[in-house]
């Protein structure tokens, strides 16, 4: 067994409520690590060709990695494979807290949930420990609000578990919805909380179990540890952007370089003194509390806030703008409030807003009959989110995402999404790396499988020119492989802007007390991202899913540092699939197969 | 956006800084005050070839959000803005400096111009020398009375009226410390050392 994992996974089959625990084969540790790597491995063994992501088919795999859990800053993360509702592509997600090193300690490395609890027989999963497992009733937890159910669980199993659960979002399928870790944390993307909502799984409950984890080099890991802090106390993101803002402190900043999506992507530049208004200074002053952290990390980047009214987690960068500007909204008080009911309802706030955001297109181009929907509109953003959740009246559509909506009401073009999946928080007409990333992303439109403006915009390691086309592919190529690899460690991708990866191979070479080098890793992640495209193209996923809308190609931005740019995404592509070593439609090669020991699917 | 004329004093300091071998390709960074705000290198920025959007503007006063694009020593620069008179700063890796630092407690300048501007140059010790928790507390106490300051194995901040003047500083403390260092080599006596009859050593 290799130093830092259990090498069992926990199985349980809800249509027969068995449970059993099987081995882990320590090769494929050596090949996919954990978290996401380990996940995606157990899923695309297990998962027949194009099921229903809804049906009891599907399976839900939670992983932690080998430094969840550990001494290394930042290791409180784990990972959830699954298979989208929204995309239908392959989809991994992952959170912080501390539900991960929790559930490690109970002697696992993933649980790996199939079939289908029946509809009268609602239920919860509790782990107690190695081998102390349990599906309990769940019937008076049904339509609670996540905050209700974390509250009523904690009064059953006690103070000390963690509780990852859906809200009436994922009861109710929609496809847009997460799942929750204790209330407040996202498995965000994807409508992950649907999938859970289908098995009538309301909640996943973890008591922190006994194992320790005793690796040999103890020492030598507590000095690495505090060369990772020193790296972390001296960059200034870490050390103070993060910790004092939130990740809200890059609403200026993208603002600042004419990337801050406004009104669904019509500009993406704002005056300074209306950016302040939603400023993370702005949220500082107004309504913060206090700022909390996940397991061993030092950065603290959560927000802990108070309305006046309401009190409660965030907003994030994310979530603040999807909520906000990107809806014409810049209330600071309603997109909190709106932040808020995201929550606790299960949403996920990206694509909520997005979704929402793109009604209000719909509705601006004569094409919807809904005229509360108006960019701008505080009033209604607190309602049709509850609506949403409900599938009640025009929230059901939106309940199916942007690119459901924009379908039924013919104005396809207004959705801002890849693979059916909402556009983050980064007009990728300002950075071209990072436009790629969406188009080519494996789960969709994505941030964070190969953050380029980390390298466009702050850059971190170097600034690189956010309008150049060649070579950002090569780039591409490192950051998705190097991302493949925090998700499966797990770490979190914060720690990247102090720590160099070659942070996270000595902390994994010393826990494992195996040398693995940087370019061991970087094939690890290749490996894992390949095999989620095998995945995909099993699905018939193709070049024609790698795209943008043509907003981003075909009409320039009018005002701002990014003015009159489009994306030259054919040039992009046509040099990703070359780095990838995949063939002109987007299909990996043999060659590629043979070099990273992958066999097709079928 | 930053104006052209403040751009181009950036621009020229930078490729300066950058020609005299005093930084590697992207390390060091310069700052000015500008109307309650400070105006500073955007951290992965290569100092010898700025561009407009690599000036970001970040508070006086406190951190904001610009600390996610600014100088990694951005808090040194405020310190030294909140706490002496400064109006620009300039932190570079001169090569004699640190050198120098490295077997000495103080520079002392041999040479007319050196003796002129400078007398001494200090040296400061700090526990993180790459750390800049440290340097913000530690450096600002010494600038309060000299122009330029050495942190030990790390490199000089300097400060000045304007970007120039500053300039002046890390160029001219450079200077002085080439000198001291080849003497120091050539390892004869001084035929006269003036900073013994001026006491420099007690500036």
């Amino acid at each position: 067994m290799p130093y830092g994992m259990n090498s069992t996974i926990l199985k349980i089959n809800l249509n027969s409520e068995k449970i059993v625990e099987n081995n882990l084969n320590d090769e494929i540790f050596h090949k996919y690590l954990g978290g996401r790597g380990l996940g995606i491995k157990l899923f695309s063994d297990s998962v027949p060709k194009n099921i229903n992501p809804l049906s009891k088919e599907n399976i839900l795999i939670f992983s932690i990695g080998p430094l969840t859990g550990s001494v290394t800053p930042t290791s409180g993360r784990f990972s959830l494979v699954t298979k989208s509702p929204l995309t239908d592509t392959i989809f991994h997600s992952n959170s912080g807290g501390f539900w991960g090193p929790y559930f490690k300690k109970c002697g696992y490395d993933s649980l790996f949930i199939t079939g289908k609890l029946s509809s009268e027989n609602k239920g919860y999963l509790l782990i107690e420990d190695y081998d102390k497992v349990e599906i309990k009733d769940a019937e008076n937890l049904w339509g609670l609000k996540t905050s209700e159910t974390l509250e009523k669980i904690q009064k059953v199993e006690g103070k000390n578990c963690q509780v990852l659960c859906i809200g009436p979002a994922g009861e109710n399928l929609v496809k847009i919805s997460s799942i929750m870790n204790q209330a407040n944390r996202a498995f965000g993307r994807g409508g992950v909380g649907a999938v859970m909502g289908s098995k009538n799984l309301k909640a996943i409950v973890v008591k922190s179990g006994n194992k320790k984890f005793e690796g040999k080099n103890k020492e030598r890991l507590k000095k690495l540890r505090i060369n990772a802090i020193d790296k972390i106390k001296v960059v200034p993101i870490t050390s103070q952007g993060l910790t004092l803002f939130g990740t809200a402190a890059l609403v200026k900043v993208i603002n600042q370089f004419g990337m801050f999506p406004i009104n669904n992507f019509q500009s993406a530049y704002t005056e300074p003194n209306k950016i302040d208004l939603v400023s993370g200074e702005h949220l500082r002053e107004r309504f913060l509390e206090g700022n909390e952290g996940c397991y061993n990390c030092i950065i603290r980047c959560g927000r802990m806030t108070n309305t006046g009214e309401k009190s409660g987690k965030g907003p994030e960068y994310e979530s603040l703008w999807a909520l906000g500007p990107l809806t014409g909204i810049f209330d600071l008080k309603t997109i909190t409030h709106a932040n808020y009911s995201c929550n606790e309802y299960g949403l996920d706030t990206i694509s909520t807003g997005s979704t929402i955001a793109c009604g209000m297109e719909l509705q601006q181009q004569g094409l919807l009959n809904e005229h509360s929907l108006k960019f701008g509109n505080n009033d209604m953003l607190c309602d049709l989110i509850e609506k949403i959740a409900l599938k009640k009246e025009f929230g059901a559509d939106l309940a199916e995402g942007s690119l459901r909506l924009s379908k039924k009401y013919k104005g396809e073009s207004y959705s801002m999404q890849v693979k059916g999946m909402e556009i983050p928080a980064y007009d990728p007409r300002g950075a071209f790396g990072h436009a790629l990333n969406y188009a080519v992303s494996s789960r969709g439109a994505c941030h964070l499988t190969g953050f380029l403006v980390a390298l466009e915009v702050l850059g971190v390691p170097k600034k690189i020119d956010r309008f150049s086309v060649r070579g950002k592919s090569d780039l591409l190529f490192l950051k998705q492989n190097q991302s493949a690899v925090e998700d499966s460690l797990v770490v979190c991708k914060f720690v990247g802007y102090a720590l160099g990866f070659e942070f996270q191979a000595r902390f994994l070479s010393t826990i494992l007390d195996k040398k693995i080098s940087i370019t061991d890793l970087i094939t690890i992640g290749e490996r894992i991202y390949t095999l989620e495209r095998l995945f995909n193209v099993r699905e018939g996923f193709s070049r024609k899913d790698d795209t943008l809308p043509k907003r981003f190609l075909e009409t320039p931005l009018q005002k701002g540092p990014s003015n009159g740019r489009v994306v030259p995404l054919e040039d992009l592509l046509n040099e990703y699939y070359e780095v990838r070593n995949w063939d002109k439609n987007g299909i990996p090669t043999d060659e590629l197969l043979e070099k990273l020991s992958l066999e097709k699917l079928t | 956006m930053i104006d052209q004329e403040t751009y181009k004093q950036f621009k020229v300091v930078g490729k300066v800084l950058t020609d005299h071998r005093y930084n590697t390709s992207h390390s060091g960074n310069i700052s000015m005050r500008a109307g309650g705000k400070i105006l500073i290198k955007r951290r992965g920025a290569m100092l010898g070839f700025l561009e407009p959007e690599d000036i970001i503007e970040t508070d006086l006063y406190k951190a904001d959000s610009g600390i996610m694009l600014s100088s990694t020593e951005t808090d040194v620069h405020r310190q030294i803005y909140l706490n002496t008179d400064a109006m620009a700063v300039i932190h570079a890796h001169n090569p004699f400096c640190v050198i120098l630092s490295l077997i000495e407690d103080e520079i002392t300048c041999l040479d007319a111009e050196g003796i002129y501007a400078y007398r001494k140059i200090p040296i400061i010790e700090v526990d993180n020398p790459a750390g800049p928790t440290d340097a913000a507390r530690e450096v600002p106490k010494v600038l309060k009375d000299y122009p330029i300051v050495v942190v030990r194995a790390h490199g000089v901040f300097a400060k000045g009226n304007t970007l120039l003047d500053a300039l002046q500083n890390v160029t001219g403390a450079e200077q002085s410390a080439m000198f001291r260092y080849y003497t120091m080599l050539i390892g004869k006596p001084l035929k006269r050392d003036y900073s013994k009859e001026k006491f420099f050593s007690e500036w």
